[in-house]
């Protein structure tokens, strides 16, 4: 297909005004049109303000040392072939020898003058006989191409032609520039994908302005589009799992308000329904006046670890339940005496109303309060098997936000019993400016069970007077809450304190020697930390500490 | 030491016999569910009991009163039955003595039976037993 046919006009466009033609060309640039028909355009446009002229555009190639073709819809084709792919240097007619100076080069007479010593010939047959060429300049001062005007007689430009040229080469040196730049582009972008694929991750850029975006071939797969399909802020936005759309949103506002970089973990919905958790990365680029240019991010596909660390967190939960079930076989006295009081309360009541009916005297007000009493002691029963049931449960651990306080009075009620059979005083020494934590309470209650039942065995050789244990809570700078549970039992071993935590490592002959590490492992799942350590004036001191929950962000009014 | 026991002995037994209302069985549960269920159950085969949910308290009681049985529970705050029943000894006392308990240690039976409690009680348990101990108690301290 010639120039000619693209465009679609005839050789000569007198009838359209020069600014409007102008106009037109800077709309083309704009809206990023091909080069080639651009400077067609603007060669047409120049070639219309005089009869007879005829103008060519040439582009310097990117080694810097030969000329291109761009656009000459009115020279002959043989002409144009023969100057494409010619080097540039001081002696190479009028367009090679302006690109080489830098400067506009007027042959008034191709065939006297001795840059076209080489190229005579050719300008003969083509009836070219004056050739004025001035280099197109980029903003830079680079060289990135020419703007030739030809005659066919010999002369030189007069002011018209002059202030044509001026014109014509402003106009391209954007048309090229503008055209480099989207190259430099896509080549970044080209860069960056191959990185991005090697290094598994999905790159991708939103230009907010256009509504457009660009993404690598890795991208384009995690996000389940197909590689032509064009991509817009929508197209993008509903590849985000509904219920994160929002979160996202606001990550992002957060993000290009602070100038700062987001992160975000979501799941994506593939088109088909699949789902996959990712994590992307990114960042705005503004302009000077704070509008965004690009949206510049990187999504890294999380599924595979979002699966193993799924299948660690079922088997922690799964280990965890299974202490707890070793744990309330120690509680043996608990367990049994707390259901135990409720169940004899019930049958004795229930014997009590047979009794007074044998007997055929029965007063009312006796027999509501004997059922009154049996349906209490049931409830009672009913919260025990609750508790076991809640300690046996197998399922997903849930977080909520607690006391650890409240927790501890629970804690110790579940093991009352056992408490009260040691013959072992508990101290509760609670700091009420404790901050509250976000933690499952089942797997909390069981660290404090161990460590509790860990205390009552130390203390159990003491004499009465001497056996007690104390809990205490603290607050360390409101931003952790610490648990400690003292006894004054031997303290840790000597040889190697830290051996109590080891797996195994048990004092007692039923002990599974899981019980702190266990421990350890749930208060560290619950990003605290806990320890152990000789406490001042005998015994020992274990103590957990975990985080303050995060109080809910408080929205800035604007 | 011996001399006031002796005496505080002697002066119960005084007391004991000029008091027409003096309860004749005594319960001692720090769990008032089971204590009241306990009371009902006496109740419902016509005898009387007075309840205790302290050690502490039936102790005080028992200084100025006479009484036939005691059932005590075994595992209560601030005191075990067995702490009671060794007191009661110390006492020299005939106050018959019945262990119950919600949690049974491996010992706890023997050396109840040892200390001599006439019967050790389950909870929960069979109120025919239950009561058929209690009434055995009961004849044995009138034939006494």
């Amino acid at each position: 297909m010639s120039e000619r046919d693209r465009i679609g006009k005839g050789h000569h466009e007198k009838e359209e005004p020069f600014y409007a033609g102008q106009g037109r060309i800077l709309e083309m640039i704009a809206a990023s049109g091909p080069l080639a028909d651009i400077l067609t355009r603007i060669v047409l446009l120049m070639e219309a303000q005089a009869d007879g002229l005829r103008c060519s555009i040439l582009l310097l190639s990117n080694d810097g040392k030969h000329v291109r073709h761009g656009a000459a819809p009115n020279l002959p084709e043989a002409y144009v072939k023969a100057v494409d792919g010619l080097p540039i240097g001081p002696r190479v007619g009028s367009c090679g020898t302006s690109m080489y100076l830098r400067k506009p080069v007027v042959v008034t007479d191709v065939l006297t003058d001795p840059l076209w010593s080489d190229y005579r010939g050719l300008a003969k047959s083509c009836g070219l006989r004056a050739c004025w060429s001035t280099p197109i300049i980029s903003s830079h001062g680079d060289v990135l191409g020419s703007f030739a005007m030809y005659r066919h007689e010999p002369r030189g430009p007069n002011a018209e032609e002059t202030r044509l040229t001026e014109a014509a080469t402003r106009i391209a040196s954007i048309a090229i520039e503008r055209q480099q730049d989207h190259g430099m582009l896509r080549e970044r972008e080209a860069r960056i994908s191959l990185a991005a694929e090697s290094a598994d991750l999905a790159f991708w850029v939103l230009y907010p302005e256009q509504n457009t975006a660009w993404m690598s071939e890795k991208g384009r797969a995690m996000y389940g589009f197909t590689p032509d399909e064009p991509l817009t802020r929508e197209s993008l936005v509903s590849r985000i799992h509904p219920d994160e759309r929002a979160a996202v949103q606001t990550a992002f506002e957060q993000a290009r308000a602070s100038q700062q970089t987001f992160e975000m973990e979501h799941r994506i919905v593939l088109p088909y329904g699949k789902t996959r958790w990712v994590i992307t990365r990114g960042r705005c680029l503004l302009d000077e006046y704070e509008n965004v240019l690009e949206i510049i991010c990187v999504t890294i596909d999380l599924s595979a670890q979002k699966q193993s660390d799924l299948q660690l967190q079922v088997q922690r939960d799964e280990l965890a339940r299974l202490s707890r079930i070793a744990l309330m076989g120690e509680m043996t006295a608990s367990l049994g005496h707390e259901l135990n009081q409720p169940l004899a309360a019930i049958a004795n009541n229930a014997a009590a109303a047979r009794r007074f009916f044998d007997r055929g005297q029965i007063d009312p007000a006796i027999l509501k309060q004997l059922l009154a009493d049996i349906a209490t002691a049931s409830h009672r029963a009913g919260e025990v098997i609750n508790g076991i049931r809640g300690m046996a449960r197998k399922g997903k651990s849930t977080r909520s936000l607690l006391n650890l306080n409240a927790v501890i009075g629970d804690t110790l009620r579940l093991a009352r019993s056992d408490i009260l059979i040691r013959e072992t005083a508990v101290v509760t020494d609670f700091d009420s400016r404790l901050p509250d934590v976000e933690v499952d309470p089942v797997q909390i209650q069981q660290v404090l069970l161990n460590l509790i039942m860990n205390a009552l065995d130390a203390v159990e050789a003491l004499p009465l007077a001497e056996r007690r244990i104390i809990i205490s809570t603290r607050s360390l700078r409101r931003e952790i809450a610490e648990v400690s549970v003292r006894d004054f039992g031997s303290g840790l071993p000597k040889d190697r304190p830290e051996k109590v935590f080891d797996h195994f490592f048990s004092t007692k002959a039923e002990g599974t020697g899981m019980g702190l590490t266990i421990a350890r492992s749930i208060v560290e799942a619950h990003a605290g930390m806990l320890g152990g350590e000789d406490a001042e004036g005998g015994g020992a001191r274990f103590f957990f500490r975990l985080p303050a929950a995060q109080r809910l962000p408080v929205r800035q009014a604007a | 030491m011996i001399d006031v026991v002796q005496v505080e002995r002697t002066t119960h037994r005084m007391r004991s016999e000029n008091s027409a209302e003096s309860h004749v069985v005594c319960l001692v549960d720090d769990d008032p569910l089971v204590l009241n269920s306990l009371r009902h159950l006496l109740a419902s085969d016509g005898i009387a009991a007075r309840s205790f949910d302290k050690a502490e308290t039936f102790l005080a009681h028992i200084e100025v009163h006479r009484v036939s049985l005691v059932v005590i529970d075994l595992w209560m705050a601030g005191m075990t039955g067995l702490e009671v029943q060794a007191r009661l000894s110390s006492m020299c006392c005939q106050t018959h003595v019945i262990i119950m308990t919600g949690s049974e240690g491996p010992d706890d039976e023997r050396t109840a039976m040892q200390e001599g409690a006439i019967a050790f009680f389950k909870k929960p348990f069979n109120d025919e037993e239950f009561l058929g101990s209690v009434h055995d108690a009961l004849d044995q301290a009138r034939s006494s």
